[in-house]
């Protein structure tokens, strides 16, 4: 019910808005919203962007956040797991657990839960990052950037476009948006045998099956109102989790016995509307969005029956803001004031499942260790042992927050504050049940049931300042400079309960028994396992010019990291990790962007080089200082070129010619540096055969088929990696009707 | 004011007269908690554990009881402790102590019988605050004296 309080006071903020206004029907006018925050024109933010518009997303193959990669200077989105990972590292900076440094806006709505970030863009019109924390005007996870997607608005185009393919691994992608009156209906399905095999299984271990449908319904109710309106769901069901074992330098096939798969269904719907009165507009957002889903993980991925894990979740949130701006023609101080408040809740079921050898290896084996065995031996008698942890976590904040914009000659000048509160309470209820015998003295099992339940709750207050100057040295000539704090939210760990519950288990165990370990009982508690925000404070210089057809922009910056979210081995538990706040690190970069077209011929460059290490960071068992953070590329490379001709026998035929080489490394894939991945580079491309309303074309990724390292972990003490994916073509059709 | 002095002057000679019939009776066994140093004998030498806590536990009619010692080690070199309850201890009350005896029982430990620490010639007693016994347990000797926190 709370869900739908802030879409009825978005409701009634328009309600009132349009009771002051003539109600009269106009022509549309898209631009009257935009998706991005800034009072001012994209080129005049004084904070690196990148907007890739819907042309070039298809000609470049982008149809998922992750193929931003490289393209976008410094982002690195690896393409591993599922599609709940969405893993974003941005100048050198992220974590593979819990909330992102990047914040996802769709059509200027945020996206609450990372596991919804992955999504297919079916109809995407553009995508814009803006680089550098951007805590002022959005808030939470804006840490390293925010990238905010737009999507086709009913003013677009008239008709219907659609495309078909067919390719690698079974691959059939369609997608269809019409265009009628004031709505843009759009569709997309995409299926997939998968790229990698599960040899243990003899099947393949990534097959995919999604489907997702937006309606988009935008309206000017009068010269002042224009209201926008976006309901959109998907739904897929995949498998995942291609992880090889690593040992001994080789990388060996993805081999594991239980199931890896992640279903997951998605809503979201949003209202924006936008207020143009003689001096002030007041743009609103509102959203109601929700999302379920289904997990299910090999937690060894060995053919070995050790232990699995299966997390499902349904979450709920309503997000609402209003921002209040004095109308920027002709003022040469445009004041913004905005006010945001979200809510969140999140019920979670996250059983582990210790099989046969998990209860051998893990449990037994660990408890026998310490017992001499003329004294005896314990002996689980259950085939498999459920850790049964369940969640409530609830999640609320908001925020108010100023933002001033002057010019005054060449000059422009930005200073904005926001203060920004975020709480959240997680109650727990966690248990385990077995049946055990000490061997040879207990003539018969004995019963013994754990249960761990409480609430833990945290809260934060963050002052988010930004200070801006932004010079015009000549026409088409900016050089800007910027000061600004972001943060990521913080949360708790609830993977980590199943390891808390496990140590709980056997001590409750060993008490029962009687017997008593020389080693510290659980140091780690339910208590221990909330972390709070991270934050960043960013220092930039760049330039941004535009000469003919050539656009570049260049930045430098240095971002200092506070209370860094990391992961640590706490003292006394035996296989997990946890997030903390157990650091401070640093990320010096550059990062260059360029395009260039003439004639029939376009070229794009991006560039980025960052030195992101750990300034301290002790991880529980080593002090990591100085060392590069992991998984993090130190550069990212991405030069693509686009020719295009017609064909002179037929009216309005042409045929065009894409490719684009993508490039990012060294990887260091863990804190201390000793595996480290070379940079790779894959080519892509792109050939179309163009008529009027029809084209036929070919396309690939990583047409070189360049075998590179996604993503590396250790679990149990075994190392894994996942594989970036093969050389992917397809081949298809659109239409533009 | 006298009437109250009187009846208080009548409530203590009754309370002198139950304390000095009761004085004559045997001590009552009664659950108690000690805590302690067990002495083991190792190699010819004392290996003392100290801060042992000793639950005694009598049965319902007194006769015996269990003891149980929490968290002791054999010998220096035991990677654990381990609770060890030692049942079926005779108790023998006087109006100043129970005395405790055992010829020879198997101790309970690790949720069973355990025969490898054989408890034999178990003397003792427990008198005011005070525990104290001796006994082997298997060719460990071995003593403890404790007193109630």
């Amino acid at each position: 019910m709370r869900i739908f309080a802030t879409d009825m006071l978005a409701a009634i903020f328009i309600g009132a808005l349009l009771a002051v206004t003539d109600a009269n029907d106009t022509t549309l006018t898209p631009s009257r919203i935009s998706v991005l925050k800034e009072a001012v024109d994209i080129r005049k933010i004084p904070s690196p962007v990148s907007q890739i518009r819907s042309e070039s997303l298809k000609r470049e193959g982008i149809f998922r956040p992750n193929q931003l990669s490289s393209r976008v200077p410094g982002l690195f989105i690896p393409d591993y797991g599922a599609s709940l990972t969405s893993t974003i590292y941005l100048r050198g900076l992220g974590s593979r657990m819990e909330n992102p440094v990047m914040a996802l806006y769709v059509d200027g709505i945020p996206v609450l839960d990372k596991n919804s970030y992955d999504t297919d863009w079916n109809d995407v019109r553009s995508a814009t990052l803006v680089r550098g924390p951007q805590g002022t005007l959005y808030g939470r996870n804006s840490m390293a950037g925010v990238l905010s997607v737009s999507t086709f608005s009913p003013s677009d185009h008239d008709g219907f476009l659609g495309a078909l393919e067919y390719g690698t691994a079974n691959t059939i992608k369609a997608n269809a948006l019409a265009f009628f009156g004031n709505n843009v209906l759009s569709a997309g399905f995409r299926h997939g045998n998968g790229y990698f095999k599960n040899t243990f299984k003899g099947s393949m271990c990534d097959p995919y099956d999604g489907i997702s449908l937006r309606w988009k319904h935008e309206k000017a109710l009068s010269e002042r109102i224009f209201l926008s309106n976006s309901l959109s769901a998907s739904a897929s069901r995949e498998g995942g989790f291609a992880y090889g074992r690593y040992s001994d330098g080789i990388l060996h096939p993805v081999s594991y016995n239980d199931e890896g798969s992640y279903g997951r269904l998605n809503i979201l719907e949003g209202l924006t509307g936008r207020y143009s009165g003689e001096k002030l507009s007041v743009d609103i957002a509102a959203s109601v969005q929700f999302l379920s889903d289904d997990m299910k993980m090999d937690q060894d991925f060995t053919p070995e029956p050790v232990f699995t894990l299966r997390q499902k979740q349904l979450s709920g949130a309503g997000t609402l803001e209003a921002i209040v701006r004095k109308n920027a023609s002709s003022e040469t101080w445009i004041p913004a004031t905005g006010f945001s408040a979200f809510w969140k809740g999140n019920r979670m079921e996250a059983p582990v499942l210790f099989k046969e050898a998990g209860i051998r290896t893990l449990m037994e084996d660990n408890a026998n260790r310490n017992i001499p065995s003329e004294i005896g031996s314990l002996d689980i008698c259950d085939s498999s042992l459920p850790v049964n942890s369940g969640f409530r976590i609830r999640t609320w904040g908001s925020a108010i927050f100023h933002e001033s914009v002057w010019n005054r000659g060449n000059w422009q000048v930005t200073a904005g504050i926001r203060l920004d509160y975020e709480a959240g309470t997680m109650d727990y209820d966690c248990n385990s049940l077995l049946h055990y015998r000490f061997v040879p003295i207990m003539k018969s099992d004995r019963e013994l049931g754990v249960p761990y339940s409480g609430r833990i709750s945290q809260s934060s207050l963050q002052i988010l300042p930004k200070f801006s100057a932004m010079y015009e040295a000549s026409e088409g000539l900016l050089i800007f400079t910027s000061v600004s704090k972001g943060y990521r939210a913080g949360g708790f760990n609830t993977q980590i309960f199943s390891d808390i519950l496990q140590n709980l288990t056997m001590n409750a165990l060993m008490d029962d028994l009687g017997v008593h370990l020389d080693r510290p009982s659980v140091s780690v508690g339910a208590a221990n396992t909330k972390y709070s925000p991270e934050t960043a404070w960013n220092y930039e210089l760049g330039l941004r010019g535009s000469k003919g057809k050539l656009k570049a922009e260049a930045s430098v910056y240095l971002m200092d990291v506070r209370n860094q979210q990391l992961t640590v081995f706490p003292p006394g538990m035996s296989t997990g990790r946890m997030m903390t706040n157990a650091g401070r690190s640093r990320s010096i970069g550059g990062e260059m962007e360029a395009s260039w077209a003439s004639g029939r011929f376009d070229c794009h460059i991006s560039l980025s080089g960052c030195d992101a290490r750990f300034v301290e960071f002790n991880d529980g068992n080593n002090d990591w200082s100085g060392k590069h953070i992991p998984y993090a590329p130190a550069t990212t490379t991405f030069l693509g070129a686009g020719y295009w001709w017609p064909v002179s026998i037929f009216n309005s035929v042409s045929f065009r010619i894409d490719g684009g080489i993508r490039g990012h490394g060294p990887v260091w894939w863990n804190e201390a540096n000793t595996i480290k991945e070379a940079f790779k580079v894959q080519l892509d491309g792109r050939a179309a055969l163009s008529f009027d309303k029809w084209e036929f074309f070919v396309r690939g990724t990583n047409l070189t088929g360049t075998e590179g390292m996604a993503f590396y972990f250790k679990s149990v003490g075994k190392e894994f990696f996942s594989k970036t994916k093969p050389r992917i073509i397809l081949g298809g059709i659109t239409i533009n009707i | 004011m006298n009437t109250n002095r009187i009846l208080c002057a009548i409530a203590a000679i009754m309370l002198l007269g139950c304390t000095k019939e009761n004085a004559d009776e045997p001590m009552k066994p009664e659950n108690a908690d000690f805590k302690g140093t067990v002495t083991v004998i190792y190699q010819d030498q004392p290996f003392d554990n100290e801060g042992i806590v000793v639950n005694f536990i009598p049965s319902d009619d007194g006769s015996t009881a269990s003891i149980t010692l929490q968290k002791i080690r054999f010998v220096p070199q035991m990677p654990v402790t381990i609770d060890v309850t030692i049942p079926d201890v005779k108790l023998v009350s006087s109006p100043t102590e129970i005395t405790l005896s055992c010829e020879e029982t198997i101790p309970l430990a690790m949720g069973g019988e355990y025969p490898r620490y054989k408890v034999t010639g178990l003397t003792g007693k427990l008198s005011g605050q005070n525990l104290e016994f001796s006994l082997k347990f298997g060719d460990y000797p071995t003593s403890y004296k404790g007193t109630r926190p």
